[in-house]
């Protein structure tokens, strides 16, 4: 069994407002900071089982 | 000049799938449910050979045919047609939507600017999606039986899947130069387009829990090789163009992963488009080679500490960051700015981003997004590394639902950047690209669709009471030729008011 990562835990994201660095590109979307506590709630409702009952063929 | 586009296989399954759960008939029926109008079943498989090698040769056999052989074996003791069993349903986009292998596909029309490619790749998970809302209403429980649908590339189990890209380049380009000049770059792009999986596995086994940047890379352990299914190889060495074979290649690309980030799309495709326009115009001597890039490119997807270390071919060490750097630079002398508007500042930043402060970049990339993301929740629940739980929330990640899917949560808070060409959910049509081959394919479905009779990424018949024509369209690649050809169509009433295209000659219906 390999070594589970250890780099796992990143700073928090940093969304929101255009640094002074944004070129011609994409902007980043210029709203509030995400609500994290709903997405947490959304995770909460996956079937933690869900990845073991899911099978597929091999494909290309 | 190159022109793109993806095949994208999406896993399926149901939210409660039963004991006797056909993930083939799911696959069917799937398609078969497509909300969007097109040709059904009249795909030209006549001309398609996948064993033709780009090297030179014609190989005698795949290693998937004998699986291929079971499984066909198994599908016809189903009351379908090999036809009907493929459903193939020819777009008024100019895309293909089919079951491929148990997943439905869809594929992209060719593009020519890389939002096209954005948009168009968007348009198929907004298909796929409609479909399975289609068929989850057909069932007689709506919460069990709910059609679930992923846009990832395995299922933990050692089963994957493809988002496959083709490009289209020039035959003076010598297929050495493609595969030498692409293995260092494909090996190393895992870094800003991996889609993130919690888990390790192996070709046809799961291994263990553990976080890598790439859902793909374990399943690759050949260099360079015709097969796509097992034994997959770094460089596929398909050769079917579906253009004129003497004047163009496609190049084949299987090992990326499937992204639900649009941004991750634009990086994935913009820069390797770039860096095959590159090929021709550098000496080769100068493009990085790695020592072991089969081997570096799982080395890279797996490393705990994101210094993707690696070695070139004389011996001396190099970072994942360091070899896009110099093709980023060997891309910039060649071809300041991409024609296709791609912007390479975009690469730089990215790659700025993911050398000094990562964690930024995760309102661009499909795997840090989704492991911070999933290790907020593991913090907040107080989970282990190993729990099974992070495998399921993965899955959730690319799972195509919007009110559920974790990527669209994130997307619906304003998490992540939207390239040039990604759709807004207040955005309908269904058009397709309007300088390229598929604009014309597009619209005979559209204008002609009960007069097709064979449709093909380089042909279409039609045929009516006036006139049996083929629209060869093998050479049809200038936008000025293909809008001189759209307005004939646009035009027309009848087949025989196509016979002024150059490219439309008559044919014998059999």
């Amino acid at each position: 069994m390999p070594e589970p990562a250890r780099r796992t835990r990143p700073p928090a994201p940093v969304p929101g407002g255009g640094g002074d660095d944004e070129g011609d590109g994409p902007s980043t979307p210029k709203v509030e900071k995400p609500n994290t506590d709903d997405l947490l709630k959304r995770m909460r409702k996956v079937d933690p089982d869900q990845a073991r009952r899911y099978r597929q063929r091999t494909g290309e | 000049m190159i022109l793109y586009g993806i095949e994208t296989e999406y896993g399926i399954s149901r939210e409660t799938p039963g004991p006797d759960y056909d993930v083939v008939a799911e696959s069917i029926a799937l398609v078969r449910a497509a909300t969007q109008s097109g040709v059904r079943m009249r795909w030209d498989y006549s001309c398609e050979d996948p064993h033709v090698d780009a090297r030179g040769f014609r190989v005698e056999a795949l290693r998937q045919d004998t699986d291929e052989a079971n499984y066909f074996a198994q599908d016809a003791a189903r009351p379908l047609s090999f036809s009907e069993i493929k459903s193939d349903l020819a777009l008024k986009n100019g895309a293909r939507f089919y079951n491929d292998h148990a997943h439905p596909e869809y594929c992209t029309p060719e593009c020519r600017q890389i939002a096209d490619l954005v948009k168009q790749d968007q348009l198929g998970d907004r298909l796929v999606m409609e479909c399975a809302e289609a068929l989850t209403s057909k069932t007689t429980d709506r919460e069990e039986g709910r059609v679930r649908l992923y846009k990832n590339n395995t299922d933990f189990q050692g089963h994957s899947y493809g988002c496959h890209e083709n490009y289209l380049l020039p035959r003076d380009l010598a297929w050495e130069n493609v595969s030498e000049g692409m293995r260092a770059f494909l090996a190393t792009r895992q870094i800003f387009c991996g889609a993130g999986k919690f888990g390790w596995e192996d070709e046809d086994r799961y291994i263990g829990p553990g976080f890598q940047i790439s859902q793909r890379s374990d399943f690759f352990s050949v260099m360079e090789s015709v097969d796509t299914m097992q034994q997959r190889p770094l460089i596929n060495t398909r050769d079917e163009p579906h253009a004129d074979p003497n004047a163009w290649r496609r190049f084949h690309v299987i090992v990326g992963d499937a992204n639900m980030s649009p941004y991750a799309t634009y990086l994935k495709v913009g820069t390797t488009a770039a860096v095959l326009a590159m090929l021709n115009k550098v000496d080769p001597t100068r493009i990085p080679q790695l020592d072991d890039p089969v081997g570096t490119m799982r080395e890279i997807s797996r490393d705990p500490r994101w210094s993707w270390d690696c070695h070139l071919t004389d011996g001396s060490p190099t970072t994942a960051i360091e070899v896009q750097r110099q093709y980023l630079a060997l891309v910039r002398e060649a071809l300041p700015e991409p024609e296709d508007g791609f912007q390479l500042d975009d690469w730089k930043k990215v790659l700025d981003d993911l050398e000094t402060r990562p964690e930024t970049t995760v309102d661009r990339l499909d795997w840090t997004a989704k492991l911070d993301i999933v290790s907020k929740f593991r913090d907040a629940e107080n989970l282990s590394d190993v729990d099974p739980w992070l495998m399921s929330l993965d899955l959730s990640y690319h799972l195509l639902d919007e009110s559920e899917g974790l990527y669209y949560g994130l997307r619906d808070q304003g998490q992540f950047r939207q390239p040039p060409g990604a759709i807004t959910t207040q955005e309908n049509g269904f058009p397709p690209p309007t300088d390229t081959r598929a604009h014309v394919r597009g619209l005979c479905v559209q204008r002609f669709g009960q007069h097709v009779e064979a449709a093909q990424w380089d042909h279409v018949r039609l045929r009516d009471e006036t006139a049996s024509l083929e629209l060869d369209l093998r050479r049809l690649f200038a936008p000025e030729a293909v809008a001189a050809a759209v307005a004939i169509i646009e035009r027309a009433q009848h087949v025989a008011d196509l016979s002024p295209l150059p490219f439309a000659k008559p044919y014998k219906s059999v």
